[in-house]
This record gives structure tokens, C-alpha cells and sequence, in this order.
């Protein structure tokens, strides 16, 4: 399924190292997540002191993790689809299996441009608001950061969605899939 | 168009767009989008929808915890804990025919005492037994099959984030849930375990025609050396969740440093591996839940159009009486499965139930088993099957196809339909513990 | 057509008024007249989870909803008032009276609804007396001391300089929690207490006045409401009405009756001596100035929400408003 990407143009290239740093963030943050409950039950337990708004940050961590990960999933080949009918129907009609990815890649575009352009303004307000998660004067963090990942997370995938027509119509239709 | 018949429409779509390709989520998302536009005849409604579902959907403490629970599941697979597991399971089965699948199932019962979700254990076995299987001479289909169907006992065997939900929903004691779930995952292991044994004998096209045995005997010292590491992950984290230092939620965290301490005391573990289990798990984290995000979607676009409401409606005004309505209750319930994610299911049936169940007198501790086991079989079934995305996620092998995998696990799916009825009819099996 | 939002299921008493209450009334005041409303209910998080009911109301993907301030405390930060200001008053009527009329005339309040698209309507989600439940008795705040209590986000606050390790936690867990060990102790309400079986497990129950809350009220979709004929307008808030003195009364009963079944099943209940109680308001940080200098118009409403506290009759252990 992965595509040798040296042969492709810059923009891909660019595309897929922001891909690849998503994806590094995402793992960090999984890593920060065990760090932070194990530390809040060590503390709670030993030392008498819990750590303040884990299950808030939790909460905040794992939209993120997903959103900055999907397209890593996509380009990974690791997005869920049946593929039995596509790949009989690309065997014999090329041209009519290639039509139908793109026509479905093309849907992707839109439903995720749809996220984002629902979240765009979710961010917005959230940004200049300064609204947060969890009470003044115990814990709070802000929301936005995770609003902004959501809209990377988006426009990524939603890129490499794009990207995957890119590549089909550049590879031309004589290679094989 | 009335949105009953959009709703009806949409779930059409939906199986259509799946199998001719579509990305799962892609699909769900779509329906979602065009459902809405159509019941409330606003694209842009639709959009905010679409928008508020993947902000907020899985931002919940719950949610939170699957990747954890994936990456103890990976890192017990990595450090070779996960496969100690598997080879004394296996050395006790050897002599059986298709002993190799009963190690499977043997094995994953053992770790679902760590784990809290499914698809951590569909993902680990996926990768442990699936191989080992097929070297010996198992199908493909059978191998993910077994895989696939023994997955499930990670939500019934406690700890279960499942059983967690219920006890939220209807307020009973999320420990006695706990203890209510080992007698019928004990008994669904039986059961599994025998269904290998009798379909290695009688259908050998399924299974496969010539299985050897697993690798050589394991002598007793190594019996002890490869059973002592998940031992002591088992207790670490059932003792700490029934001594109070975390909750079963908290686990998984507690559970990933435990695997990943023991991985380095058995310098199984490095730099480099950990990485690679680190990136793994995002992968499958981000491909499960983006599918769950999309599932919520869908299942909002749903209850706009009122089909799964009139469905639970259907069950909880038909007067059947008690026996009647559970079984009404419990085909719903598979219906939805084949559709609707796990949590989704339960959020929208258990409620409805509740207020017609208080009156009868019915054990909701029981009724909570029966509830995850129902819901337990739509992991297994398509079109919407989560056990079987995660496999073919993990899977990474395009040799295997998702209806391979959905072939391979519906003689699970239907031992799991004995299994129910064998709890409905005799709720002791749930209930003698507590 | 009308979709009504709740993120918890209807077993829980602010969204059970909606259908045995609200809906009828506005169904009975309309009749006769040339309009009428066709209800939908999606409750228990089916199209907006806890949390989430302001924003699926102000997007106009339901029109009617339960906006829960408590678990939006940046949306509607001045709404959350009262959890800053414990010891004020343990009378659910008082603070479900003043909280609505606050909701009406309190510019800070108003703008609330108006940043965020939605229109107030009416019923107060008030929250009875918050309590402590513990598995050790408590007589004196050192009873508290190193005991790990469970608390909801901003009754944390509530448990500074008592001695306690105070744990944020959430009410349907709490059962569990302190059964295993994880928490001694929880501050929770009456209420909830009862049908969550917490006395079995925290047989200590010790009323220390921290006081009845504000949690939300039902709310509309502004350009919905705004596109209403006056008719059907009035018959809302006059039907919101009914349904806040409903759960308000059908509350009071269930607290006592709460006690009353706590108290037989072995349950031992005592008021905290007024020392204990002085010691604990006293030794806590003002977490209500910092929250109210935190936000725009805060010690407007903080000073506001405490003067007709006072006026109606409450004898706040503290006066937040003054430090
Ligand atoms: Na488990
Ligand atoms: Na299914």
C-alpha cells in the first residue's frame, strides 16, 4: 500500500513529512497521558496528592491524539474499508475502478471539509473567548489548543485524500495498483 | 420522505457504500452528513452536526483510556509477555486437536483480565496468534476467525469498560458487574474452546486440512519462567483496581507502565521497539476511534430520525411478558450490533429499558451481562463488526479480506447466541458469584 | 416541530420534567389556540452529550435543551455563581428563586445567553444540599484530615485548607470508588446519594450547610424562539415556570424522603457542630474573588448574587462578596 514517495513531487513530499510530525505529537501525547495518570495515582496514594484535572486533561488529550494520527492511518493503509468488490472490479475495468476511488475520495474531501469547516468557527470562538475545561481557581486548561489540532488533524486528511487522487491520475492508469 | 424512512435510507447507504469500498468511517460520516441534510434540510445544519460530533464525541474520560489500554495490549505483545502467555496456553493443549486455536482462546481469557477493551485484545492476538497459526497450517479465515471471536471475552472477563458504562447507566455497583462477568466468561471460553476442538475435526476445509501441533513441550521450569511475568501484570492490576490504589479505568495507564517495566526487566524491550509500539498504537487508536467518532455521527443522524427510538419503542411496549420482551430486547440488540458501535447501542437501549424493566423486578446486574454479551456478538458482525476493523487494521496483509474475517468469526458469533441463551435461561451463571 | 436535547437520561429529575411537565403544560396552554408544538425528546446524550446541550442548541440541531452551566463553566461562567460560594444557603426554593430572576434581570447573566445563541426559558436545575458522606464518622474538621474526598470540578475548591486530599470525581463512579478504597469520602447531594446505595458504602453523613447550587435551566435556540408567535412564547415560560416550582417541590420531597430511607437503612446523619462549620468557612482560600476577578462582569454578579442572598434571608458564614 505505501507508495515510494521519492518519486513524488514536493508538495507531496511536504505533505507527508507534516503527516509524519502529526503523527509524532499524537505518540507523544499518548506517552504524556500514561506519565500523567500513572503520577496521579503514585501521588494520590503515597504522598497524599493527586494531581489536579487529569480526567479533564484526558478528556482534551485523546480528540487530539485521534485527529492527528487519522491521516497517518490513512497514508499507513490502516483506515478501515472492504476492498474485495473495488479490487475485482479494478482488475478487470482499470478505468472503472480508478473512477470509483476517486469518486469516493472525492466524497472524503467533502465530508471532512465539512469537519472542518464546522470546527473552524468552534476554534475561533473558543480562541477568543479563552474558554476552558475544569473550575477557576482548581484547575482549568484552555480548549483551543485542541481545537486548532482538530483542524490540522482535518486538513491533513483531508490533503491526503486529495493526494491520493494526485497520485492515481499521476502513476497513469497502465501500472498496477 | 418522512426521517423514518431518510433513517431507513441511510442505513441502506450505508451497507451499500461499505461494500463497494468506501472507507467504514467515510461511509458513516457520508450517511451522517446526507441524513441530516435531509431530515433537517439544511446542509449547514448537517455540517455543524458533523462539527460538534467530532469535537466532542470521544472527548470523554472513558474514550481517554482506550489508546492506554491498546498500548498495554502492545506492549505485552512486544516484551514477549503476550507470547509466554500464548506458548503455556498452547503447551497445554498441544495433544488436542486444533489445540493451537484453544491456546488462542485460552490465552486470550488470561488477558482479559488486564485488558478493559476488545479491540486491545483483538489487536495483541492479532499479532501473536494469527502468525503462529497459520505456520501450522491453519486457514487464514480460521486463524482470524478464532482471533476475531475470543476478542470478546476482554469486555466480559473484568476489567470491562463496557460493564463500567452499564453500572454508570443504571446504577448498580460497577464490582458486582465485575463479578457477575467472570462465571459467563469462563463459560463462553468453554465454549469457544470446544467449537475449535469440533470444527477442527469435522470441517477441515474451514479450519484446515493438516494442523501440527505448537512447538515442543515446554519443560516445567519454563512452564514457571513464562507464566510468572503476566501473573504477576494480572495481579498488579486486579489487585489494584479490588485494594483501591486506582480505579479499573486508571488501569490501563497503570497496566502499559507495568508491561513496559516488566518488558525492560526481561530486556525485551528498547529504544527502537518502543517507538515502533508507540507509533503502532496511535495508528490503531486514531483508526478505531475516528471510526468511532463516525459511528456516534451516525447514530446522531439516527436518533434524528427517530428509527432506533421506534425500534426500542417495538421492544419496550410489546407485551410479551418478561421472557418475551428479553428475547425481543436481545434481537434488537444484534440488529443494532450490525450497525451501531458498542456504546452507542447501550446509550440508546438501556435507557428505553430501564423504566419498564424496574417495575418487573428484574436483576439488572443480570440483565447488564445479557446486555454486553448481545452487544458483544455486533463485534463480530458486519457490516459495522469493530473486532474485525481492528484486525484487518493490525493485520496490515491485503491477502486477507474483511468478509474472510467476517466468515472466519461467525461461528464465534453464533457460540456466543448458545452462550446468551444459556445465561437468559439460567441467570445463575451470571449471578452465583455475587 | 420541537427537538428537546438532554445529555443524561431520563432518569434524572431535570430531564423527566421535561416530559412529565413541561411538555404538557405548553400542550395544555395551547390549546384552543390557532398553534401548536409537536415535542421531541432526545435524551441520555442521543444527539448532545452532557456538556455538550448548549452547543447542539445554539447550532439549532435542537431547539429546546437542557443548558447545563455547571459543565460549561467558561460559556456560562457568571452562571456558576453559587459553586463558588459555599455556606450561602442549604434552601433549594431560595436559590432556585433568585437564580431565575437573576437569569432575567442580570445583565452579566443575559449576556451569557446572548455570546452563545440561546434564549433562557426557565426551570432552574437547582441542586440540593451539598453533603459529606464518609466511611469514618466526622466531628470535627481533623477527622478530615488526610482522607482522600471525592468532589465534583469546582467543589474542589471547597475542600481547600481542611486537610482533606481533595480528588475530582464523578458522581456515578463514586459507588465503586469508595467501596475499593480509592476515595473515603465524597461531598455529594441527598438526592443522587440515595439511589446510588452511597450510604451502604459511606454510612457518615454529616450536613455542614455547604449549601443548594445552581446547575442550568432549560434554554432555546435564539433565532427559534425569537421566530415564535408571542402566543407560543408565553406558553413556554409560563410552562418552564410550572415545571421549576414542580421539581423544586418533587426535589424537597425526594430529600426528605432521601433522609428518611438513608436514616433506616442504618445510615447515621448528623448536622456539623457550628465550630466545625466556622473553622471550615473560615480556613478556605476566596476562591470567589479569584473566579469573579477571572471574569467579565464577575464581581458585579458576585456581589449581586450575595446582597439578595442576604436579602431574602440567607446568612451566608462568609460574605465572599466583601473580603
Ligand atoms: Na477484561
Ligand atoms: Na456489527
Amino acid at each position: 500500500m505505501a507508495l515510494a514517495s521519492r518519486n513524488d513531487p514536493a508538495p507531496l513530499r511536504a505533505l507527508d513529512t507534516c503527516t509524519q510530525v502529526a503523527n509524532v505529537v499524537g505518540s507523544l501525547l499518548i506517552v504524556a497521558l500514561v506519565l500523567l495518570i500513572g503520577a496521579d495515582v503514585l501521588g494520590r496514594n503515597l504522598f497524599s496528592a493527586p494531581i489536579s484535572g487529569v480526567p479533564e486533561m484526558v478528556k482534551l488529550s485523546i480528540v487530539a491524539i485521534v485527529f492527528l494520527q487519522a491521516p497517518q492511518a490513512l497514508k499507513a493503509g490502516r483506515m478501515t474499508r472492504s476492498d474485495a468488490l473495488i479490487e475485482r472490479i479494478t482488475n478487470r475495468f482499470p478505468r472503472l475502478g480508478g473512477a470509483m476511488e476517486t469518486l469516493f475520495d472525492m466524497l472524503a474531501v467533502t465530508v471532512v471539509g465539512a469537519i472542518f469547516y464546522a470546527t473552524y468557527p468552534i476554534f475561533i470562538k473558543s480562541w477568543s473567548r479563552g474558554d476552558f475545561v475544569g473550575a477557576a481557581g482548581d484547575f482549568t486548561a484552555p480548549t483551543w489548543p485542541v481545537k486548532l489540532m482538530i483542524l490540522i488533524g482535518a486538513a491533513l486528511l483531508l490533503l491526503q485524500f486529495l493526494a491520493r487522487i494526485a497520485r492515481r491520475y499521476m502513476r497513469g492508469a497502465h501500472d498496477p495498483v | 420522505m418522512t426521517p423514518f424512512e431518510i433513517g431507513l435510507m441511510a442505513l441502506g447507504g450505508m451497507g451499500v457504500f461499505v461494500m463497494a469500498g468506501m472507507y467504514v468511517p467515510i461511509a458513516l460520516i457520508l450517511m451522517s452528513f446526507v441524513g441530516v441534510w435531509a431530515i433537517k434540510g439544511s446542509p449547514l445544519l448537517a455540517a455543524k452536526m458533523l462539527g460538534l460530533a467530532a469535537n466532542d464525541a470521544i472527548a470523554s474520560y472513558f474514550f481517554g483510556v482506550v489508546p492506554l489500554f491498546v498500548l498495554m495490549g502492545f506492549l505485552v505483545s512486544e516484551s514477549g509477555i503476550g507470547r509466554d502467555a500464548f506458548d503455556v496456553a498452547n503447551a497445554m493443549f498441544r495433544k488436542i486437536k486444533g489445540g493451537l486455536g484453544v491456546g488462542t482462546v485460552a490465552a486470550n481469557a488470561i488477558f482479559a483480565a488486564v485488558t478493559g477493551i476488545s479491540i486491545a485484545s483483538a489487536a495483541v492476538f492479532t499479532k501473536i496468534a494469527v502468525p503462529e497459526m497459520r505456520r501450522h497450517g491453519y486457514t487464514s479465515r480460521f486463524s482470524v476467525g478464532v482471533v476475531a471471536g475470543s476478542s470478546v471475552l476482554g469486555m466480559l472477563i473484568p476489567p470491562s469498560l463496557l460493564l463500567i458504562l452499564y453500572g454508570l447507566l443504571t446504577e448498580q455497583s460497577i464490582g458486582d458487574l465485575f463479578l457477575a462477568g467472570i462465571g459467563p466468561g469462563i463459560l463462553l471460553s468453554v465454549f469457544f474452546a470446544i467449537g475449535v476442538v469440533l470444527m477442527a475435526t469435522f470441517t477441515p476445509k474451514f479450519t484446515g486440512e493438516t494442523l501440527s501441533a505448537g512447538d515442543e513441550k515446554l519443560t516445567g521450569r519454563e512452564l514457571i519462567r513464562k507464566s510468572v511475568p503476566l501473573t504477576v501484570l494480572i495481579l498488579v492490576v486486579l489487585g489494584g483496581i479490588y485494594a483501591g490504589f486506582f480505579t479499573p479505568v486508571e488501569a490501563g495507564a497503570v497496566g502499559a507502565i507495568g508491561a513496559l517495566i516488566i518488558g525492560l526487566a526481561k530486556r525485551s524491550l528498547n529504544l527502537a521497539a518502543l517507538w515502533r509500539v508507540l507509533v503502532e498504537t496511535g495508528l490503531v487508536t486514531a483508526a478505531v476511534c475516528f471510526l468511532i467518532i463516525a459511528a456516534q455521527m451516525y447514530s446522531r443522524m439516527l436518533a434524528f430520525s427517530g428509527v432506533p427510538n421506534a425500534f426500542g419503542q417495538m421492544a419496550a411496549t410489546a407485551d410479551l411478558g418478561l421472557m418475551g420482551l428479553i428475547l425481543l430486547y436481545v434481537l434488537v440488540v444484534i440488529l443494532m450490533g450490525m450497525i451501531l458501535d458498542s456504546s452507542s447501542i447501550m446509550l440508546i437501549l438501556v435507557p428505553l429499558m430501564l423504566p419498564i424493566l424496574n417495575p418487573m423486578g428484574v436483576d439488572l446486574i443480570w440483565f447488564g451481562i445479557v446486555t454486553v454479551v448481545a452487544i458483544e456478538i455486533g463485534l463480530l458482525t458486519p457490516p459495522f463488526g469493530i473486532s474485525v476493523y481492528v484486525i484487518k487494521s493490525t493485520l496490515d496483509d491485503d491477502s486477507i479480506s474483511l468478509s474472510d474475517i467476517f466468515l472466519g468469526a461467525a461461528p464465534f458469533a453464533l457460540m456466543m447466541l448458545m452462550c446468551l441463551a444459556l445465561i437468559i435461561a439460567f441467570p445463575v451463571i451470571a449471578t452465583g458469584l455475587l | 416541530n420541537a427537538t428537546i436535547a438532554a445529555g443524561h437520561p431520563p432518569v434524572f429529575r431535570w430531564v423527566k420534567m421535561l416530559d412529565e411537565v413541561f411538555v404538557p403544560a405548553v400542550n395544555t396552554k395551547l390549546e384552543g389556540t390557532d398553534h401548536s408544538v409537536n415535542f421531541t425528546g432526545q435524551y441520555g446524550g442521543a444527539i448532545a452529550k452532557v456538556g455538550e446541550e448548549l452547543e447542539a442548541v445554539e447550532a439549532g440541531l435542537a431547539e429546546l435543551g437542557t443548558c447545563q452551566a455547571l459543565f460549561d463553566p467558561a460559556k456560562m461562567a457568571p452562571q456558576n455563581v453559587t459553586y463558588y460560594t459555599p455556606f450561602v444557603s442549604d434552601d433549594v426554593g431560595k436559590v432556585s428563586d433568585l437564580m431565575h430572576r437573576l437569569q432575567l434581570e442580570d445583565a452579566n447573566m443575559q449576556t451569557s445567553y446572548d455570546n452563545n445563541g440561546v434564549v433562557y426559558v426557565g426551570a432552574p436545575i437547582v441542586i440540593d444540599d451539598y453533603l459529606l458522606m464518609t466511611n469514618f464518622p466526622v466531628n470535627s474538621l481533623a477527622d478530615l484530615e488526610g482522607q482522600k474526598i471525592g468532589a465534583p470540578g469546582a467543589a474542589l475548591n471547597w475542600l481547600e485548607g481542611t486537610g482533606a486530599v481533595g480528588v475530582s470525581g464523578n458522581l456515578t463512579t463514586y459507588y465503586n470508588e469508595i467501596k475499593t478504597g480509592v476515595f473515603d469520602g465524597v461531598i455529594v447531594f441527598a438526592s443522587a446519594a440515595l439511589p446510588g446505595k452511597l450510604f451502604e458504602v459511606a454510612p457518615y453523613i454529616t450536613r455542614a450547610g455547604l449549601g443548594a447550587q445552581y446547575a442550568g435551566s432549560i434554554c432555546a435556540n435564539a433565532d427559534w424562539w425569537d421566530g415564535l408567535p408571542a402566543e407560543v412564547q408565553t406558553a413556554m415560560t409560563e410552562a418552564a415556570a410550572e415545571t421549576g416550582d414542580w421539581y423544586v417541590s418533587n426535589l424537597e420531597a425526594a430529600v426528605t424522603g432521601a433522609f428518611e430511607a438513608m436514616a433506616g437503612a442504618g445510615a447515621t446523619i448528623t448536622d456539623a457542630p457550628q465550630d466545625m462549620r466556622d473553622a471550615w468557612a473560615a480556613g478556605m482560600d476566596n476562591a470567589a474573588k479569584a473566579w469573579a476577578e477571572g471574569i467579565p462582569g464577575g464581581t458585579e454578579v458576585l456581589s449581586t448574587y450575595m446582597e439578595e442572598m442576604r436579602a431574602a434571608g440567607a446568612t451566608p458564614l462568609r460574605d465572599w462578596d466583601k473580603e
